[in-house]
């Protein structure tokens, strides 16, 4: 190999290592997930008992609303309650429609104390879900004016 | 023939020069940082966890001066967990291109492509992780992210 050879076998070379010549840099990059549980309740309804087939207590009156539910664990379960306790004679009940692999306790009537609507809720994330509320009387309630009561929805996390 | 070996010397010692000229002046890449925590922890009641974005991190580039392209990709260490997905989207330096957010994972993904000849460019980088409510509770976890800057075409 003469000189010039030799040059231009080395000017090759170079290009060469020049095109596969890569610069790096890097970055630590840091993430977690922390359980998630979140409801939603869509509605105020509003229920009436006015009528009675004769011969029997009041007939009860229904409401509709909606309920959402995001949860990234395993066996969350939906428990509800009401501030006060409804009059003497009045029961109001909610059912809660089941997401998809949960299960319902179908309709439950409400008091002060937490009742499981909904068990084994797990990682999913689904809206327009149905409730259903209820409300019934006895004769023996008698007339109740216009009251209210907020119940509270909670959602517990599984594992 | 004494002269032209000579010259044939003197072409050598340059060639030899600008060699070395052009292995300092190669292109590089660095980062200002690492992000910080990118935490997932609240959702919309019916909808998929939120995802959380970072925003904090920069890249600098620079290009020597031969007439050619370069681009930067982006890939991790390891896979990030099933149902987890990290994405960065890179800003772009004058006469280059940004790909848009880039789902990150084993295989180098590109990220930028033609940076031009005599770029020296810092840009912003932004990572967004998201997850669906499938991936669960998810530790805290890091992942490496390894920048390359290479010729392109």
């Amino acid at each position: 190999m003469n000189t010039r050879q030799l040059v231009a076998t080395m000017a090759l070379l170079a290009g060469a290592a020049s095109a596969a010549a890569a610069q790096t840099a890097t970055q630590t990059v840091t993430f977690q997930v922390d359980a998630i549980n979140q409801i939603a309740f869509a509605g105020s309804p509003s229920l009436v008992i006015n009528a009675a087939t004769a011969g029997s207590d009041p007939t009860s009156a229904t409401a509709a609303a909606t309920w959402a539910v995001t949860t990234n664990q395993t066996g969350a379960k939906i428990t509800a309650s009401i501030g006060s306790n409804m009059p003497a004679g009045l029961t109001l009940s909610a059912d809660l429609s089941a997401p998809a692999g949960a299960a319902s306790a179908g309709s439950q009537a409400l008091s002060t104390t937490s009742t499981d609507l909904v068990t084994s809720i797990t990682k999913l994330a689904q809206g327009a879900l149905g409730v259903t509320y209820s409300l019934t009387a006895t004769a023996a309630a008698g007339v109740v004016s216009s009251t209210t009561r907020t119940v509270t929805y909670t959602i517990t996390g599984g594992t | 023939m004494g002269v032209i070996l000579t010259q044939s010397r003197s072409w050598l010692i340059a060639a030899l020069l600008l060699t070395g000229s052009r292995a300092a002046i190669a292109q590089t890449i660095a980062v200002s940082g690492n992000p910080g925590l990118l935490r997932i922890n609240n959702a919309v009641a019916g909808s998929e966890p939120i995802a959380v974005t970072n925003g904090s991190t920069t890249y600098t580039v620079t290009t020597p001066a031969p007439n050619r392209t370069y681009k930067v990709t982006a890939q991790l260490n390891a896979a990030m967990p099933a149902d987890v997905t990290l994405t960065a989207t890179f800003a772009a330096p004058t006469g280059a291109t940004s790909i848009g957010p880039v789902a990150l994972d084993l295989t180098a993904r590109d990220v930028v492509t033609g940076i031009p000849r005599n770029t020296n460019s810092t840009q912003g980088i932004t990572y967004e992780l998201s997850a669906t409510v499938a991936a669960g509770v998810v530790t805290s976890s890091s992942r490496i992210v390894t920048l390359t800057i290479i010729r392109f075409p």
